[in-house]
């Protein structure tokens, strides 16, 4: 590569892209630069200042390292690598400076604030700044914003850094932060003081390197040293981002998001983040038995002899509910067909194939969004149905790749093409011309609402067909955490859900909440929340939510990612693979398996990928059938964002952002 | 009663008055007054001293205000012959219950009487 220049930090000499700046060199380097303003994810302000390094030979002045590149330094007279010092007199006059000017209108909040223990102020004035202050004259204070029920505000403690700004702007597509005024009378301030109306705002909780943001459904409860952190991963939606669960004690906390590049990048939904406060309410920590059509409190053993008893000898149907880990589906499975039955994950009624995980799952990963030239979204609206894939795609928009939308038009917080709305639109596009698309990375993404209707099957192989002609990688984007795991266990029934429940007398249902279930068969529920699924049921068997067992999940792309126990399960609640297993041993068709571990090892045996942890395994393209499609028009795969699952329905949070969604669109419409 | 009080008399100053007190009332003290709870309250000649001598274990929050206020020479006459004013709204006095076992326990202490408030950090989900 010849853009590669030398440079010279701290003595040590390391060999960099022109084009990064200097704090990305010196991070290469293995120096650690404080900062406030520069994010990597972010555009480059330059306005906090802490950056400052100093340039051998340049300006006899501090140069911000975050907004200078490294081919902008100009070598030595005999060629040799610019010099740059970061432990310099200079630069340790100037970082105090810089902190001192930051505390002058800094409060001296603390011990009172949510941010105290991860502060990054609070850590860099321990490390880089002096221990008074010169300053004398009054303080400056600042309004408070309101910015919905999520993000608490305190802006006195503001340092003006607009990593905020910067976030909504660039990353989540909207437009109502801004910076105005000048010097001292600079404020970080909402358009009009409207509410933010993104579903990424969580986000710049996480960005404020201050207290000035902070979150309001956690205020005050915890402090983060107090806190047992889990790494694990989120099952709002089919992405799978990768999240740290905070808990104290058996209660959750906080949700963070953990770094992962091939998936979430750094961000996560509102919905993931601020779930929470759903885990603890409407759970199901009791079995429940029906008796005279009343449910009564129950023990394990009447509960599962009363299952066991209503199993035997009749014909189950078992569904796979949408936040099931791939160990409880493939526990299901075996559980189900081995009374012979059947089972079914496509609940929805989505018409994927079976075994052909190249149209299920598609052959592109996430990351191929970044470097795609050109995205056709079909019948998918991924602002909805995965707002983090969503600003990936916005960010893909903002560096040049041309987005193409066949389906219901929708604010997408990025431009597009609109091609249609239906079927016709994606059958119009067989007859464009494909030229400028050849030979460029591009990308299809098909939804679930485009799948879910009688001819879903004829969509998907058109829109596979479409990826052909254009010499696109196809995408399927789910809705629900599960699907992908349940498909690659092959957790389906031919004929779909319709076949599946085709004479069943019992219906074991596993957490599907979603689904109407006749009033003439025997249900058993098993599952974490009483919702729909619990009303209706004549045995409930309490299980583990997300965050209380350990699990598979298969992202929508087809990555097989760990979910770990942050925090036991309430009650007598127990793991959902070990009621399958207790329950089988009822029935005298014992399950081959006593420990998570011999079910993981059975598991892979049958499906070899899904020992591959956080790797995309490449799917051979396999093409379906061209069929003919309807006529109607593509719905919308998700109704409610905030409302999707049994955890997020019992969350009061998810219901004030619901219902806050829905005064907003009424709004908009009343307005024109 | 016994020997066991007579010592526990003799070499505590919390068991009634100690044995100075006794004899210095014998010689000095003029009697003025008792209150409802059975103290007696002195003074000497020249009313230079006033002291109270506690009917039971001696506890200075014993003392209620009406006899307090004359103790401390807040006020000379005696609340026997011209008591304060009191409002209806006002409370018997009471003493200090520190560290006795009527002293007030908050909800959740385990010195609370009866079983501790049972604690959830969930709520259950209950059918119909």
């Amino acid at each position: 590569m010849s853009n590669l220049r030398k440079i010279n930090i701290d003595g040590t000499e390391i060999e960099v892209d022109g084009a990064m700046t200097l704090i990305q060199a010196c991070e290469e380097a293995g120096v650690e630069i404080p900062r406030f303003c520069y994010h990597e994810r972010l555009s480059i302000a330059g306005n906090c200042r802490m950056c400052l390094v100093e340039v051998v030979g340049g300006p006899p002045k501090p140069a911000a390292s975050c907004a200078m590149q490294v081919r902008d330094l100009r070598p030595g007279p005999e060629g040799q690598a610019p010099v740059v010092k970061t432990n310099s007199p200079m630069v340790k006059k100037a970082r105090e400076g810089v902190m001192e000017f930051m505390l002058i209108n800094h409060p001296l909040d603390c011990p009172i604030c949510d941010q105290g223990g991860e502060c990054d102020l609070q850590d860099q004035a321990m490390a880089y700044g002096i221990s008074g202050s010169r300053f004398t004259e009054a303080k400056r204070a600042v309004d408070d914003l309101d910015l919905g029920p999520l993000v608490s505000t305190t802006m006195t403690r503001c340092i003006s850094c607009t990593r905020c700004v910067r976030f909504t702007t660039e990353v989540a597509g909207i437009a109502q932060m801004g910076q105005t005024g000048r010097g001292e009378d600079a404020e970080i301030t909402s358009y009009l003081n409207q509410t933010l109306d993104s579903n990424l705002q969580g986000n710049i909780i996480d960005l404020c390197p201050v207290g000035a943001l902070t979150s309001k459904p956690y205020a005050f409860t915890a402090r983060p040293w107090e806190l047992t952190k889990t790494e694990t991963i989120d099952v709002m939606d089919a992405l799978g981002s990768n999240i740290r669960v905070d808990t104290k004690g058996r209660e959750v906390k906080r949700i963070m998001p953990r770094n992962n590049d091939g998936v979430n990048e750094e961000w996560i939904s509102d919905k993931s983040r601020f779930v929470w406060d759903g885990l603890r309410r409407q759970r199901l920590d009791r079995p429940y038995v029906r008796v005279d059509g009343k449910l009564k409190p129950a023990t394990w053993p009447e509960a599962l002899s009363a299952a066991a008893a209503a199993m035997k000898g009749k014909k189950v149907a078992g569904l796979i509910g949408d936040l099931v880990p791939v160990e409880a589906a493939y526990a299901l499975k075996q559980l189900v067909q081995g009374l012979g039955g059947n089972v079914e994950c496509r609940t929805d009624n989505a018409r994927l194939p079976i075994g052909n995980r190249a149209a299920y799952a598609g052959t592109a990963c996430i990351e191929d969004i970044d470097s795609a030239k050109a995205i056709m979204l079909i019948g998918t609206n991924p602002r909805e149905e995965a707002p983090v894939l969503n600003a990936r795609i916005r960010k893909a928009w903002a560096n040049g790749a041309k987005i193409g939308v066949v389906g219901p038009a929708a604010d997408l917080t990025y431009e597009y093409f609109h091609l249609g709305t239906g079927r016709e639109g994606l059958d119009a596009l067989h007859k464009a011309d494909h030229a400028d698309a050849l030979g460029k990375e591009t990308l299809v993404i098909v939804g679930q609402g485009a799948l879910r209707e009688a001819d879903g099957l004829a969509v998907l192989a058109n829109a596979q067909k479409f990826a052909a002609e254009t010499e696109s990688k196809l995408l399927v984007l789910h809705t629900a955490a599960s699907r992908v795991g349940a498909m690659d266990i092959g957790a389906v029934t031919t004929g779909g859900i319709e076949a599946a429940f085709d004479g069943a007398e019992v219906v074991y249902n596993l957490g599907a909440d979603e689904v109407s279930i006749d009033a003439g068969a025997f249900v058993i529920y098993q599952g974490s929340h009483g919702d729909r699924g619990a009303h209706r049921a004549d045995v409930i068997l309490p299980g583990a939510a997300y965050t209380e067992e350990n699990g598979l999940f298969v992202n929508t792309e087809g990555r097989p990612q760990l979910a770990m126990r942050a925090a036991f399960a309430p009650g007598e609640a127990k793991e959902n693979w070990a009621i399958l297993r207790a329950l089988s041993a009822e029935l005298d068709a014992k399950l081959a398996y006593d420990s998570l571990a011999q079910l993981r090892t059975a598991l892979i045996a049958e499906v070899p990928h899904l020992a591959k942890i956080d790797e995309v395994p490449v799917n051979e393209d396999a093409a379906l059938d061209v069929e003919p499609m309807g006529k109607a028009d593509f719905l919308p795969a998700v109704k409610d964002f905030y409302l999707t699952n049994p955890i997020a329905r019992a969350s009061e949070v998810m219901a004030e952002l619901s219902a806050a969604a829905k005064a907003r669109a009424g709004e908009k419409i009343a307005a024109e | 009663m016994g020997i066991l009080n007579s010592l526990l008399k003799a070499v505590t100053w919390w068991n009634g008055a100690t044995l100075n007190t006794v004899i210095y009332t014998r010689r000095k003290g003029q009697k003025v007054g008792e209150d409802d709870q059975g103290n007696v309250f002195y003074r000497n000649a020249d009313d230079s001293r006033r002291w109270v001598m506690f009917n039971g274990e001696v506890e200075a929050s014993r003392i209620s205000p009406d006899w307090h206020g004359w103790l401390h020479r807040t006020f000379d006459d005696l609340p026997s012959e011209k008591p304060l004013k009191h409002k209806d709204w006002e409370k018997p006095h009471q003493e200090n219950l520190t560290g006795s076992a009527l002293a007030y326990a908050p909800a959740g202490s385990i010195r609370a009487a009866g079983q501790p408030a049972e604690r959830r950090d969930y709520e259950a989900w209950v059918p119909e």
